[in-house]
């Protein structure tokens, strides 16, 4: 049947409720605990290490988050970490949850649609994350200023700011990807499972992976490898199949807002190229540079959206 | 035997010379007291010291005290009689030996010319001698020292160092301490050196009838403008100087620079697109440069031209705009890149470093954007599609 109206009748009161079923359940509660535990840990580490460096940064506030040398123990890690845990926490059970308790048909008997439906959970899904990841980068900040008692400067809230927008476009990602699942699995069990599969298989083995098989289809020319540098056909090719994980093209979106002269593997390329080491980028170039890796995300969140609405759109809900 | 030997000993110290070291021989048949000198009549100029060596002579008579005075001195003149270096009234010559003095002349320098006989006596009690000394007074005596520069001009670029070779005489009887100095313009670093040695020297002892060679460095200062400088050398010995002229002929040089406009040597540019540097050549030398070329060094890949391409004339003092284009490659990454920018006109090179900021074209931004507004289409779409109650 048709559906008649608007789609947006009703995407505000499921929006409303399910935030606060998010921010009151427990597991909200214990999800945020990890999240502020580990960070705490992290952020503190940090501080101590920027203290203790002596040396002139233009962007000390940004070592808070990424500090240099050292990149298993950063603030960023543990996010590129936590946020796909809480994404996946609060999405693998959105609809076969209420599915499995009876009460979708309840629902929608209720002059709601199923769009309505499916994007009130999902925008709610987003702005729990969003409430949950700005209140973890305010305290950053405000514990920076308190350790290190200098204010950030406007560039480094930008770069902030940004780094805030590519970490919720990452959660959304896996939102999505956790709701498509809890669509297509009619066992939250199952949805749980396959999320957390894929996404242990696209963190862990994906970019190790991504490193052999890229090696196969264009394997390295003995040209570059006797001169110890990496051959730019196997490079573009290893680099291009570790991108379809969300964490690689957080990771590399993250490093260029965060680490303005870090050491990636474009900047060894433009090094060849005879950059200036050292030179920071603006802010500006800065976004230009990992804007694909932004688009990506953004896109891909509305693209894995797309998918788990058009399945749920045609699947039977009365049960 | 031993007795002989003993004997032979006693007889060969009596044969010995009892007489004191530094006496010589009496010849056969001199007796008496003698005053010498070895150039009796001699020659100064006024104004100035001369010395008149003497000689007090005792053949075979016993020692006694001679008092020794000076007459004949005209009114002004200072006349002392010096032993050993001081002022002395009296001397003694021991037998068959000598004791040299010196009769030092102050004359006055207003003294009149002509000839004035002086008196040395020294007077004991058995025996008188005298000594007169003819002074005559002369305006110009032969020159005692002589400078020579080898080769009086030299040419060179203000960059150069001017090096001159001299020869130092001395034509005075008496071994002399010759110390030089040289009066050279304003700023131009003269100093002398041994003629092979870098050592530098203020004087040098020069025996009497020989000559030395001394070497002159002059280096002017680098901002000199082209012209002929004369250099005076002045060699001075005890009372006599010598002097003696070089010069200095400098030619002018072109000194190029090259600097962005308004002292800015930094520029934006955009991948694959040209951006245009102002730079200004200046020519701060002092003779004009002639056909500047400008090129420029740049990472692989760059493209540097200049319009114009090359500077046919450019006269001290003046300065001129020319433009460089910078053309990045398409690939390049966003980030700060150096370029070298060098201008050069034979021999003469000034280069400066250029920082040239990449950006990435914001065409990528707007691609980007088309491409999260493509996915929101999509969603439209499905909703349309399959909305459903």
């Amino acid at each position: 049947m048709r559906r008649e109206g608007s789609p947006r009748r009703g995407v505000g009161v499921v929006f409303f409720r399910e935030l606060f079923d998010h921010l009151t359940s427990v597991r909200m509660l214990v999800l945020e605990l990890l999240v502020v535990l580990f960070g705490a840990v992290v952020v503190y580490f940090a501080a101590e290490q920027i203290r203790n460096t002596t040396a002139e940064d233009p962007f000390l506030f940004l070592r808070l988050f990424a500090p240099p040398g050292q990149s298993l123990l950063s603030f960023v890690t543990v996010l590129s970490i936590l946020i796909p845990l809480i994404a996946i926490g609060l999405g693998f059970d959105a609809i076969n949850g209420e599915y499995n308790r009876r009460t979708l048909s309840r629902i929608l008997s209720q002059p709601i649609y199923r769009d309505a439906l499916l994007f009130g959970k999902f925008l709610a899904g987003l702005a729990t994350l969003s409430i949950c990841l700005i209140t973890l980068w305010l305290m950053v900040i405000g514990f920076g200023l308190l350790r290190l008692g200098i204010p950030p400067s406007t560039e480094e809230m930008g770069r902030m700011l940004v780094f805030l927008l590519v970490s919720i476009a990452y959660a959304g990602v896996w939102l999505s990807l956790a709701m498509l699942f809890s669509v297509l699995f009619r066992s939250t069990a199952t949805a749980a499972l396959s999320a957390l599969g894929l996404w242990l298989f696209l963190a862990l083995l994906w970019p190790a992976l991504a490193q052999v098989v890229g090696e196969a289809i264009s394997p390295s020319d003995i040209r570059f490898t006797m001169i110890g540098i990496p051959t730019p056909d196997t490079v573009a090719w290893q680099q291009g199949l570790a991108r379809i994980s969300p964490g690689t093209l957080y990771g590399e979106a993250v490093v260029a807002m965060l680490n303005p002269e870090a050491q990636s593997l474009t900047n060894l390329l433009a090094q060849f190229q005879g950059r200036v080491l050292g030179a920071p980028l603006p802010l500006d170039q800065s976004i230009l540079s990992a804007w694909p890796q932004i688009v990506s995300l953004i896109a891909g969140m509305i693209l894995l959206f797309v998918v788990g609405y058009i399945a749920f759109q045609r699947q039977e809900v009365r049960a | 035997m031993r007795l002989g030997i003993a004997l032979l000993s006693v007889l060969l110290l009596a044969v010995a010379p009892a007489v004191p070291a530094g006496a010589q021989e009496a010849p056969a048949g001199m007796k008496g007291l003698y005053l010498l000198t070895d150039y009796p009549a001699v020659t100064v100029r006024p104004g100035s010291t001369s010395t008149v060596n003497l000689r007090i002579q005792n053949y075979a008579l016993p020692p006694e005290r001679l008092a020794l005075s000076v007459s004949g001195a005209p009114q002004g003149w200072t006349v002392t009689l010096l032993g050993g270096g001081q002022p002395v009234a009296a001397a003694m010559a021991a037998t068959n030996n000598s004791t040299s003095l010196q009769l030092r002349l102050d004359v006055p320098a207003d003294a009149a010319m002509g000839s004035q006989n002086l008196t040395v006596t020294a007077k004991g009690a058995s025996a008188e001698v005298s000594l007169p000394i003819a002074v005559t007074l002369a305006k110009e005596l032969p020159a005692k020292l002589t400078v020579e520069p080898q080769l009086p001009s030299l040419r060179g670029t203000s960059k150069s160092t001017f090096e001159y070779q001299m020869n130092i005489k001395n034509d005075s009887g008496r071994n002399l301490v010759a110390s030089f100095a040289a009066q050279a313009p304003q700023n131009f670093e003269a100093s002398f050196t041994e003629q092979y040695g870098s050592q530098e020297i203020s004087s040098i002892p020069v025996e009497a009838g020989q000559s030395k060679g001394i070497k002159l460095k002059v280096r002017p200062p680098s901002t000199v403008a082209s012209n002929t400088y004369p250099v005076a050398v002045r060699v001075t010995a005890e009372d006599a100087t010598a002097e003696a002229k070089v010069q200095l002929e400098i030619t002018g040089q072109p000194q190029l620079s090259l600097s962005g406009r308004d002292g800015l040597v930094s520029s934006r540019a955009e991948a694959g697109t040209e951006a245009t540097i102002p730079v200004i050549v200046a020519n701060r030398g002092t003779a004009p440069a002639e056909e500047i070329e400008l090129a420029g060094n740049a990472p692989s890949g760059w493209k540097v031209a200049f319009e114009p391409k090359t500077i046919d004339r450019l006269a001290p003092g003046q300065t001129r705009e020319v433009q460089a284009q910078i053309t990045p490659p398409q690939k390049a990454i966003a980030g700060d890149y150096m370029a070298s920018l060098r201008a050069s006109s034979r021999g003469e090179t000034a280069s400066s470093d250029f920082r040239v900021s990449v950006a990435t074209s914001t065409m990528w931004g707007i691609v980007g954007a088309g491409i999260i507004a493509f996915a929101l289409l999509i969603m439209v779409g499905a909703v349309a599609r399959f909305g459903r109650r």
